[in-house]
């Protein structure tokens, strides 16, 4: 068993961070404040190589593995976990072109995201459908070669800002099946009939764009259908495992930067005539928040390790790593506003909005209840 | 065909609150950096390689394995291949001082043959400032220390640079390749590695060569300089309030700024 880093993720972490430390936190406050995204942060990003880096190399992308990934984001969201989010959600859903997608999809939608170009987004969740996604509405009908479709999607990242999306619709309603008759199909924001509200008041992640679409008699071309016509939710569960990961290694970063805050004002400090480090529960505190950090990213990494080589197996560890390492990155964020005082109840430090943002990692990407649901199936060796 | 070579260092950088042990910093006090001079030798470098045709960038370093994280940065930015001179002998020197780098680099300049030399204006750790001139004479080459802008002209041979002089003063100068300049900070702006850089970087070469590979000798780095002691300078900090309206604070302000010589002519 061998838990070192290679030197090329060791210089991936030491780089990212470097970028993170000069061009995100300086400006983290005032995005979360103005709930406004980042342009001018995701043109230097894009100039970095930072966004979408899962693309293959043919597509202008570097082919990152998932623990590559994981080590990206965690440092991202170390930084700031709303502009983190910016960055490492560039290419959200980009993973169904490159898994089922034609060679002319892959070369019109893959490029552009990794230059910066374009930003994407996946629509899966909708006001009606949410842990239950197989109760999806939003209606596609074929006319002639071309589809026809009609619904709303809900907190649908990037929304406003996205160029194109793929989004999960109905399009064979009377099969019998839960799971089929859905089909992943791509539609760009300026076809005739979509439209984008963005919605606003957030708890956390403010930088980040989030939105209402609505598709109104939307037309896209029959070749905007990605991968195989009814079977949308068999393609989009191959990668729960892995946008899992990706969301556990959300909750590594932002339990690291909680935890490297509260360490560093610990230190400085001082109360009754010492600095607050020296009182053990406070040397307690630090010490569980350090520990569950790490247990976290054990858990997080084994499972993008698993993704990689051994994606039959993963499902379960995929959500025991989400589901841990969110929990810790609410908690641990908890104890660093604790660690700060009043300090940490205003937006002076940063931990305020750590503790923010740290909650969205229980509720994206499959609730805490859901993660949960899904390990007592496996183990209790029932199918879905 | 045009070849730049670029010195780089790894210079420590000492935490806030350390000890010192004789006449050094004990390694748990110190972190280790790329010389923040060289991160703008390497991007004018790595510019000089986009915007010709055919150049190749070629850093040399002096430093153990330790630093081989840092020339590999250097890689990822954009630099082709790597060169990384170290031995039990160079382990062994206390000090190694101006002469001995400009031994070392002349031998490497003699095997390469570059068009361009690349250094930064100083270390940010031992701070001589010399080393890039030194090499100047030593290799017969031309050069221009502290250089702030530069617009090479390869075809001619020639390099536009203009020099940052002491009190404000600029000066343009033409310089005839081969040469060296030493490279200010602030020329450009530092690109950070891409991720893809990162990648391709672990495929690059980088050389470790001996004094021995070079041709030289103990004697080569042998230093005429010897440290005799280490210690932390008292501190002093003096604080002026400037009272009044902000035209009153702005004339005491530049008379202040004027008697500590800030803004000359
Ligand atoms: C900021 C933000 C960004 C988002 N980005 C995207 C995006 O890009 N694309 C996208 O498609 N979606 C996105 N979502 C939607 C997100 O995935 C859903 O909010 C999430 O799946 C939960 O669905 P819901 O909000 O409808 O909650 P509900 O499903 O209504 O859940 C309410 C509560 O009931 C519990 N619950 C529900 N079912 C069960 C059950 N069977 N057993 C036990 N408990 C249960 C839940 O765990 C939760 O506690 C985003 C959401 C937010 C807030």
């Amino acid at each position: 068993m061998d838990f070192g880093l290679t030197d090329e993720q060791i210089a991936l972490r030491e780089e990212v961070s470097r970028f993170a430390a000069n061009e995100i936190k300086p400006v983290a406050a005032e995005y979360d404040r103005n709930e406004a995204y980042p342009d001018a942060v995701m043109e230097k990003a894009a100039e970095m190589g930072l966004l979408a880096p899962h693309v293959p190399i043919e597509y202008g992308g570097i082919g990152y593995s998932t623990l590559e990934t994981a080590i990206l984001v965690e440092e991202l969201f170390a930084a700031d976990p709303g502009i983190g989010l910016c960055i490492a959600s560039a290419g959200f859903g980009a993973e169904a072109i490159i898994a089922f997608g034609t060679e002319e999809q892959k070369e019109t939608y893959l490029p552009p995201l990794v230059e910066g170009e374009a930003v994407m987004g996946a629509a899966i969740s909708e006001p009606h459908a949410g842990s239950d996604v197989s109760s999806v509405s939003t209606r596609a009908e074929k006319d002639g070669d071309e589809w026809v479709i009609n619904g709303n999607k809900m907190w649908i990242t990037n929304g406003t800002v996205g160029d194109y999306f793929v989004v999960v619709c109905e399009t064979d309603p009377d099969v019998d099946d839960r799971y089929t008759g859905f089909s992943q199909i791509i539609i760009e924001n300026d076809r005739d009939g979509f439209s984008a509200e963005k919605i606003t008041g957030k708890l956390g992640i403010r930088a980040s764009d989030t939105a209402e679409l609505v598709f109104d008699d939307v037309r896209v071309p029959e070749e905007n259908l990605v991968g195989t016509r009814g079977m949308g939710f068999l393609q989009i569960m191959q990668f729960f495992d892995e946008t899992r990961t990706a969301v556990a290694a959300q909750g590594v970063g932002i339990a690291k930067g909680a935890a490297e805050r509260a360490l560093e004002y610990a230190q400085e400090r001082e109360q009754f005539g010492r600095s607050i480090s020296e009182f053990q529960a406070i040397q307690h505190k630090l010490a569980e928040m350090y520990t569950q950090t790490e247990a976290a990213r054990g858990l997080t990494y084994k499972s993008a390790w698993g993704v990689d080589v051994d994606a039959e197996n993963v499902t379960m560890l995929a959500s025991m790593a989400k589901e841990y390492a969110s929990r810790v990155a609410t908690d641990v964020a908890d104890e660093a506003v604790q660690v700060h005082g009043g300090a940490g109840y205003v937006d002076d430090f940063d931990v305020g909005r750590f503790y923010r943002d740290a909650k969205i990692t229980q509720i994206y990407e499959g609730t805490t209840e859901i993660q949960k649901n899904i390990i007592a199936r496996e183990l209790l060796g029932k199918g879905f | 065909m045009m070849k730049v070579l670029v010195t780089v260092k790894e210079v420590a950088e000492v935490e806030e609150d350390f000890v010192l042990d004789g006449t050094r910093i004990d390694d748990r006090f110190l972190e280790y950096d790329l010389n923040e001079w060289d991160d703008y030798a390497i991007e004018t470098a790595v510019q000089l390689a986009e915007a010709g045709d055919d150049v190749e960038v070629v850093s040399a370093t002096i430093g153990p394995e330790r630093c081989e994280e840092t020339i590999r940065m250097a890689l990822a930015k954009g630099v082709d291949r790597g060169i990384r001179v170290w031995d039990d002998t160079l382990a062994s020197v206390d000090l190694l001082d101006v002469n001995a780098k400009t031994e070392i680099f002349n031998a490497i300049i003699a095997e390469e043959e570059p068009d361009l030399i690349l250094t930064g204006v100083q270390a940010h750790d031992d701070s001589f400032g010399a080393t890039g001139v030194s090499v100047a004479d030593a290799a017969g080459y031309e050069w221009a220390a502290v250089v702030n802008a530069l617009d090479l002209d390869a075809d001619a041979g020639v390099a536009h640079v203009r020099r940052e002089l002491e009190g404000g003063v600029e000066e343009l100068t033409d310089v005839e390749l081969p040469a060296v300049l030493t490279i200010q900070t602030g020329i450009n702006e530092p690109r950070y590695a891409s991720l893809r850089g990162i990648r391709m970087a672990q495929r690059k070469e980088i050389a470790q060569q001996t004094l021995d590979d070079l041709g030289l000798d103990e004697g080569a780095v042998e230093s005429q300089i010897t440290l005799t002691d280490m210690y932390e300078p008292e501190s002093e900090s003096d604080v002026e309030l400037f009272e009044g309206d902000a035209d009153a604070a702005a004339a005491s302000l530049a008379s202040v700024l004027r008697e500590k010589g800030v803004g000359a002519q």
